[in-house]
């Protein structure tokens, strides 16, 4: 029985995170950056970051978007130089 | 010697001769400084994200230079006194790139 609860709860997890990924595919777990010619991230590139803000301006956290933990930290570092020169906002709402 | 990257916005209201003189001004203040310029990129007038001084829109232009810290720092202080810079960021870079970025205008070859 305990083992037949626990299946489901992680189901719904999965589940959960598919929302942010193409439909129609398997749950994918690698990391959508540091695949061969990857996008380069950069603060001029702001369709790329902004795939990977909430629609309120917040970054998304990398357990969500599976992106690895290098380059979570490039993402940080990029989206906030794109803020101070008002190419992407700080809070929409 | 490092490589530094350099955008700054100005204000909406410039006419184009004062675009002109500022953008030379700051080129100036790096070359005196012992600084070379390596690439030049103009963004044009774009959209703010949000009001900065009460202004919705700014001319952005992109600066690639090489040079020492004195450099940096005199520009930035004459961009900190200066009302017609709404914003300015500099930072290092390894490379210049040899393409020009999305951002930059289509028309300068023109």
């Amino acid at each position: 029985m305990i083992r037949k609860n626990f299946k489901k709860t992680k189901k719904k997890i999965n589940s959960n995170l598919m929302l942010f990924q193409k439909p129609g595919m398997k749950f994918k777990r690698e990391c959508p950056l540091s695949e061969k010619n990857a996008p380069v991230i950069n603060y001029k590139n702001t369709k790329l970051l902004q795939k990977y803000i909430s629609e309120t301006g917040k970054m998304l956290p990398s357990r969500i978007t599976s992106v690895s933990y290098s380059k979570q930290k490039e993402l940080s570092s990029e989206i906030k130089k794109a803020r101070i020169l008002a190419l992407l906002s700080f809070a929409n709402d | 010697m490092n490589i530094y990257e350099h955008t700054y916005i100005l204000s909406q209201n410039l006419s184009s001769k004062d675009l002109k003189d500022t953008r030379t001004k700051i080129e100036n203040i790096i070359e005196k400084y012992h600084g070379k310029i390596e690439k030049v990129e103009d963004w044009g007038l774009r959209n703010l994200a949000y009001p900065i001084k009460k202004f919705k829109k700014g001319y952005y232009s992109n600066i690639f230079f090489s040079g020492t810290g004195t450099a940096v720092f005199e520009l930035e202080k004459f961009e900190k006194i200066d009302e017609n810079v709404l914003r300015f960021l500099t930072f290092k870079v390894k490379e210049v790139p040899k393409e020009n970025s999305e951002l930059c205008l289509k028309d300068e070859n023109k």
